[in-house]
């Protein structure tokens, strides 16, 4: 058992997101704390089960309710365990710590915390004596409690600062063998109060009295509404910042008892082990940076023992006093002294190398009493810092990559603030030095250096040309030197091409890069004379250096092109030809190609290429990549093609630095190309169609056919009744338009749609009628939509619909079209109706007809349909077929006379045919195409309106009389079927 | 002035990693959390920060020639502190993460950062020299330069961790580095009434006392044989003590003394247990051109020791010249694999000739094994190694009266076997590097004298003192070659 809970715990520890997995934080909380109240546990094994907590207690006690529950659990724990087991008291006083601060549990309302703090203040006073203690169990238990009210002020400042005089009592006992702890904790809670002193506007002399003379009773039970523990205040950030002293305590010069504290701190500091007395000094430095009344020359007594430590801490704890008291502290000599001292410990062969490596930070950020520089933070030299001091600090081929680069860094900076940033700057041998250096890091290189020297060479180089890329001499030659390297070692492409990248990004002299690339592809394509004898990977090297060269507009590709000719034309070895990756490798140059700004020179060379690869390259995959590129090559536009790559390239995330890190290029290309050539598919509509006219208006009156033959054929006025119809028919017959109706719509943004959407080219809008109703439509392009500009009318769009029967109908539309991601994507519509009322047109009749001529057709038209269902034909004309379909009807609505008129005017005026010699009647013939009619003759009477129907379609009548309830409801609210 | 985690990893170049130990302070985490408000990263789990840790310290999948993340020129690690990138995002980084490392192991912790956005300098974080100092400390508690990963010195110093910890840093803000030796042996506790008493001398010493004082001189050197090539020399000294005396604060003065034309001790560093020290101690440094008026001793050094072994001080020191000049010639003769090889050593007058050892090592890289070896040497004797690229010249206890020695002779390699490579030491850039120790002398002239020591206790202590010069890094290269140096002498 206690074997597998040790297990257990380990296997939590190690990854406790996996451990949770297999069972839950609660159930592994509650057997943490059965086993801790087992007395046949071990109290070696129940200190290995408080780690959870002690190291996860958020993801324990989720909430502070568990929090508080379990600390309630732990001290009933501690009260049951024997003093002896004092490792296991100690860790369970730390594990309560943990979990009250996590869990935020500290507060006067949890009852946990109270008894907590209770505990702690009688553990760290004498009086919790137990008979049966020793007395190192009770010094360590007794540090372990104060450790642990050290951390809770920490975490929740001003925690104690009622007990200032309390824990300074203890502090001053004759033989208190835990001081060191006590201090500590003394240090903070001063620290806390000062500061949230300070912050308090108006506070002074008094405040800071009543603060360290503090003395609230120890039994909190007395005071639970304690506004320390009734308002917790977040940690304070540290008041040495670099943007300046934090907030100051104005006291007047009299702070005697503040004085005193301090010195006798200050006094036994140095009984302290070196981290705890720099914490001390530290916490010491904020009060006394906080307080203005007391001088910071109070540390000078110590300022001696400090600057000739070896300990590290204990140095920079002087930098940091420096830091905050300048000259008020260290005179011009003493700050000499200190960087003088400074810079010997940077290199000091007693110290380490990580304590070189920080003592050299410090170096490039020496606070000086009076910096120069602007205080942001960069890096700057100290102006004391002469060449001469920093000679000593000179990179050597020895030195540890970190530490050389330190020093690079540090002499580089010296040799531009002796020279400034003249070009050339020769007047001392720094430059040549650090140069040399650099060379000899080359040297290292190109015989065989192994990783961790190329990459060091590198960054080395990267940070000569940050500091001395104008110095056209040595970067030149430095760009030389690269190419060289290169050619002998073309596995180093990655780390050339990397440090091309990043000069070019940086603060190198632009133009470096570019210059550097260029020669990288003179050296690349120089391989092109003789490829049989390239090695196979030394050929994937030059792809991958050409590939890089082809992003660079500047540089001209010719050479390339003539190189990748050769490559895929080159008979030998057989191997290569079949060899997917040099393909790829091959394909990528093309790619970059096909986007560089001089193409159009290429364009002949690169199809070639292109074309080569796509006949005779032994892989399929190279070979269709090869024919998609010649087709994007020769089929797209520039701006398309530059569309598509540049998608293709990955450039939505980081671009080229991206790209590289893919090792098959061919691979991710093929992804965004795919992405870039695939019509992707909205989720949720993102446009409509929005009638244009009346809300389900009208349909733009279709011109009649300009038949002038028919109408010189016998439409002339005067022709007989007979003739009317059979004229009318057979014009009809001949001219399709009659049977298509015209609907005007503007396609608009919907209000809610799917984001990235907002401007949209190249639409085209295709419909799909619903059964039966209409002939086949063509799609519709629109150039552009933009959400935006509601200045910009919206785009128009007419559909010419052909139905095929004279019912309203639906037509299903979705639309193509490319969005601001330069994707192409498909989206639905929302159906559009085609409503009864927009397939009304006029009599299609020619436009020479008169009213006479219509008025006689509409006669005409009323006898045919009116007369007896005895199939009596009334024309010769093959339109007019005696049907059985033919129906009278009447419908009645309640309309004045005036709201007749607004009907007629609003609802029907294209259709009315007007005969003057009739004052009270209304006639009102509507074509339905494909080939029906509607007449109505609309006679007003006592209190209503008789509209008598005549049709050659009985099944129109539920429509129509639909539509005249729909247009007589509003009207008259009431009207009445017939 | 706390550190959110720490970790003990060991790898063996760069394979078998594993995170042998670790620990989180969820107190001063929320403390971070608090502190850093919308820029807080919090602290993932071991197996994502191990892959972070190992990606920037360029130990990430070794057998890839080049990866991006971890070799990118732009990451110019030259800090102690690495940034751990734990998502893409920019504020995704864990900062300043302090690393040290030495053989196979790695030691890392992440201090507290006191304040929020922007991100403050490195050097105005008390925690990070908290940090380091722990760090180091914890390192010598494991054993120093000299563990093993899957050795007996480790695996039982990892198990003592814990309770380490619950000592030391037992919430995340460390009060104390532990101690190497085991903490039963601490001495007796003092009694009550008594002084008070250093938090690092947890005991009193009860036994005969006796005070043991050992400085040790250490010359590194690199001679070029070159007259555009400066060469360069330095020596550093170590005061160790064991002082066991009884008292609660016992106090014992040594006094460092310099012959009267010696140079002065420079760059004086103190072990915290030193109670004062003069200002003029401190004066002299190797940086600065100095001045001719400096103080030249007695330097005196009060303390109240430690009850365990500590190094009280050490200094460095400017000596005119080389313990040994010496010079190096190799020649490449007309056969492609026979060189010529002339060494000449000589001791300088001042140095006592008396060695506990003394040899001159002369390695072969780049070149197949040695076949014949034709050499004589007016001195000593010569070896060659197992593996026939390395020549040892074991000059043994003395140089002879003429305090001179020499080596003549012919080295042909036609062995089958290459030897070692050192990308480095190309055609004739070629070095000796000389072993020695001399007993009872410093270059410096520094002495501790017996007499000197003066301890302040009921008890007269047993005192011995001694000294050693030791060479480390004592290269003297080919001057017909060239050496890996920048020539000329830097001078900005």
């Amino acid at each position: 058992m206690a074997v597998s809970w040790v297990e257990r715990v380990a296997s939590f520890l190690r990854s406790p997101s996996r451990f949770l997995a297999s069972t839950t934080a609660e159930v592994f909380l509650v057997e943490l704390l059965r086993e801790q109240r087992d007395e046949r546990v071990t109290y070696d094994v129940k200190l290995t089960m408080l780690s959870p907590l002690c190291e996860h207690p958020t993801l324990l006690c989720p909430s502070a309710c568990t929090g508080e529950e379990t600390c309630l659990e732990l001290m009933s724990v501690f009260s049951h365990c024997p003093p002896k087991y004092t490792e296991f008291r100690c860790q369970l006083l730390l594990t309560l710590t943990t979990v009250l601060v996590s869990t935020g549990c500290v507060s006067a309302h949890s009852h946990a915390s109270r008894d907590f703090l209770e505990l702690l203040l009688k553990l760290a006073q004498d009086t919790y004596y137990d008979p049966a203690d020793v007395p190192s169990a009770l010094r360590s238990t007794r540090a372990a409690a104060c450790e642990c009210l050290r951390e809770l002020e920490a975490c929740c400042p001003s925690l104690l600062s009622q007990h200032l005089e309390l824990l300074n009592g203890l502090r001053q006992q004759e033989n208190p063998r835990h001081h060191q702890a006590l201090s500590g904790l003394y240090a903070v809670v001063l620290r806390n109060g000062v500061h949230l002193l300070a912050r308090q506007a108006g506070a002074g002399p008094e405040g800071l009295k009543a603060l360290l003379g503090g003395n609230a009773a120890v039994a909190w039970e007395a005071e639970p509404d304690s506004p320390a523990l009734t308002d917790r205040a977040a940690p304070l950030p540290s008041v040495l910042g670099p943007s300046g002293l934090g907030p100051t305590l104005q006291t007047g010069p009299d702070c005697k008892e503040l004085r005193s504290v301090l010195s006798s701190l200050l006094e036994e500091s140095y009984l302290l082990t070196p981290l705890s007395q720099a914490a001390l000094l530290h916490a010491l430095t904020e009060v006394v940076a906080m307080v203005s009344g007391v001088s910071p020359a109070i540390f000078k007594a110590q300022l001696l023992r400090l600057l000739g430590t070896s300990k590290v801490c204990l140095f920079h704890c002087t930098l940091l006093m420096k830091a905050a008291f300048t000259d008020s502290l260290f005179s011009a000599e003493d700050e000499a002294f200190l960087l003088k001292r400074l810079v010997a410990l940077c290199q000091h062969p007693q110290m380490s190398t990580a304590a070189q490596l920080f003592y050299t930070d410090c170096l490039v950020h020496f606070p000086e009493n009076r910096p120069i520089g602007a205080a942001d933070g960069g890096e700057a030299l100290p102006v004391l810092l002469t060449p001469r001091l920093a000679a000593s600090l000179v990179p050597t081929v020895f030195d540890e990559p970190a530490t050389m680069l330190a020093r690079l860094n540090v002499s580089a900076l010296v040799h531009l603030e002796e020279h400034g940033a003249r070009e050339g700057g020769a007047a001392g041998g720094g430059l040549a030095y650090l140069w040399e250096h650099l060379l000899l890091r080359l040297h290292v290189v190109e015989h065989g250096g192994d990783r961790a020297a190329v990459v060091t060479f590198f960054r080395a180089s990267f940070l000569f040309l940050c500091h001395f890329g104008h110095v056209e001499r040595h970067a030149a030659d430095l760009r030389r030197r690269l190419c060289a390297l290169y050619l002998r070692h073309c596995r180093l492409a990655p780390h050339v091409l990397n440090l091309a990248d990043r000069a070019q990004d940086g603060p190198v002299r632009p133009g470096w890069a570019v210059a550097l690339l260029r020669s990288l592809q003179g050296v690349a394509v120089s391989a092109g004379g003789d490829l049989a004898a390239v090695s196979q990977k030394d050929l994937h090297w030059h792809l991958r250096v050409l590939a890089r060269v082809a992003e660079e507009g500047q540089i001209g590709q010719g050479s390339t092109v003539d190189f990748l000719f050769a490559v895929a034309t080159a008979a030998s070895p057989p191997s290569r030809n079949e060899d997917w990756r040099l393909g790829s490798d091959l394909l990528a140059v093309c790619r970059h190609l096909l986007a560089h700004p001089g193409l159009d020179a290429l364009l002949c060379p690169l199809a070639d290429v292109l074309q080569h690869v796509a006949r005779h390259h032994g892989d399929t995959d190279v070979r269709d990549h090869a024919r998609l590129y010649y087709s994007l090559l020769t089929a797209l536009s520039r701006e398309k093609l530059a569309g598509v790559l540049a998608n293709g390239g990955g450039g939505a995330n980081g671009g080229r630095q991206d790209n590289k890190r893919v090792l098959s290029a061919m691979v991710v290309e093929s992804q965004d190309l795919t992405s870039a050539l695939t019509i992707h598919k909205a989720r949720t509509p993102v446009f409509h169609l929005v009638a244009k006219d009346r809300a389900g208006g009208w349909a733009e009156p279709t011109p009649a056919p300009e038949d002038d033959e028919a109408a010189a054929a016998g439409t002339e006025p005067g022709a007989p009744d007979a003739d009317v119809l059979s004229s009318y028919r057979s014009q009809l017959l001949s001219s399709g338009a009659a049977a298509e109706i015209a609907l005007s719509y503007e396609l608009r943004h919907l209000d809610v749609g799917p984001a990235g959407f907002d401007r949209l080219f190249s639409l085209r809008l295709h419909f799909e009628p619903s059964a039966g109703r209409f002939a086949a439509l063509a799609d519709v392009c629109v150039p552009r939509l933009f959400r935006e500009g509601a200045s910009a009318a919206p785009p128009a769009v007419t559909l010419t619909l052909r139905p095929r029967a004279p019912y309203p109908g639906t037509l299903r539309c979705s639309a193509v079209f490319t969005a601001q991601d330069e994707l192409t994507w498909h989206a639905a519509l929302p159906d559009v109706h085609v409503a009864f009322r927009q397939l009304f047109k006029p009599l299609p009749v020619p436009a020479s007809w008169g009213p006479a001529l219509r008025l006689r057709a509409f006669e005409r038209l009323w006898d045919e349909f009116c007369s007896d269902g005895d199939g009596g034909s009334v024309g010769e004309g093959g339109g007019g077929d005696a049907s059985p379909d033919r129906a009278c009807s009447l419908f009645c609505g309640r309309l004045g006379e005036a709201e007749l008129e607004a009907l007629l005017e609003e609802h029907f005026a294209p259709f009315r045919v007007a005969d003057p010699g009739d004052a009270t009647g209304h006639r009102v013939l509507l074509f339905i195409p494909p080939g029906s009619h509607v007449l109505l003759r609309i006679r007003p009477q006592e209190d209503a309106v008789q509209f008598h129907m005549a049709t050659d379609n009985w099944r129109l009548l539920p429509h129509v009389n639909d539509f005249l309830l729909s247009v007589t409801d509003w009207e008259a609210r009431n009207g009445v079927d017939s | 002035m706390s550190i959110r985690a720490l970790w003990i990893i060991t790898h063996e170049k760069g394979e078998h990693v594993s995170v042998r130990f670790s620990r989180r302070f969820p107190t001063v985490e929320y403390r971070a959390k608090s502190l850093a408000g919308s820029s807080y990263q919090a602290v993932p789990e071991d197996s994502a920060v191990l892959q972070l840790l190992l990606t920037e310290l360029g130990l990430a999948d070794p057998g890839k020639p080049y990866v991006a993340q971890r070799d990118d020129c732009l990451n110019q690690q030259r800090t102690p502190a690495l940034e751990l990138h734990v998502d893409s995002s920019a504020k995704g980084i864990l900062w300043p993460v302090l690393v040290i490392s030495r053989g196979p192991l790695i030691l890392a912790c992440l201090p507290l950062v006191e304040a929020g956005e922007p991100r403050p300098p490195l050097s105005s974080l008390l925690s990070v020299s908290q940090g380091l100092t722990l760090l180091e400390g914890l390192q010598s508690f494991l054993g120093g330069s000299e563990i093993k990963t899957d050795g007996d010195g480790l695996a039982p110093r990892l198990a003592l961790m814990p309770s380490v910890l619950q000592q030391v840093c037992p919430l995340g803000t460390p009060l104390d580095v532990p101690q190497a030796r085991a903490p039963s042996t601490a001495g007796v506790p003092a009694a009550a009434g008594s002084p008070r008493q250093p938090a690092w001398r947890t005991g009193q010493h009860r036994g005969r006392p006796a005070v043991n004082v050992a400085l040790t001189e250490t010359v590194r050197c690199m001679q070029y044989g070159d007259p555009s090539k400066q060469d360069l020399w330095d020596v550093y000294g170590t005061v160790t003590c064991k002082c066991d005396v009884e008292g609660v604060l016992p106090n014992v003065t040594v006094t460092l003394t310099l012959p009267p034309n010696g140079s002065p001790l420079q760059d004086i560093l103190a072990h915290p247990c030193v109670t004062s020290l003069d200002s003029s101690i401190l004066n002299a440094s190797s940086v600065d051109d100095g001045d001719g008026s400096a103080f030249s001793g007695p330097y005196k050094f009060p303390f109240c020791p430690p009850l365990e072994p500590f190094k009280l001080c050490s200094y460095t020191s400017q000596v005119p010249v080389p313990p040994i000049l010496g010079s190096y010639q190799l020649k490449q003769q007309q056969e492609v694999n026979h060189l010529r090889v002339s060494v000449n050593l000589k001791l300088h007058e001042s140095v006592k000739n008396t060695f506990e050892y003394c040899e001159a090592r002369l390695p072969f890289f780049n070149r197949v094994q040695m076949s014949i070896v034709d050499v004589k040497v007016s001195s000593g004797h010569l070896d060659v190694n197992k593996e026939k690229n390395l020549l040892v010249w074991v000059l043994g206890q003395k140089f002879p009266k003429s305090r001179e020695v020499t080596m003549e002779g012919g080295i042909r390699f036609s062995g089958q076997l290459p030897g070692p490579v050192d990308p480095l030491c190309t055609d004739l850039t070629a070095y000796i590097k000389l072993y020695f120790k001399v007993p009872d002398l410093t270059l410096s002239g520094c002495s501790v004298d017996q007499h000197s020591v003066q301890v302040y206790s009921c008890a007269k202590p047993k005192i011995v003192t001694c000294r050693e010069l030791q060479s480390k890094e004592y290269f003297i290269w080919n001057s017909t070659g060239p050496a890996p140096v920048s020539s000329g002498y830097y001078t900005a």
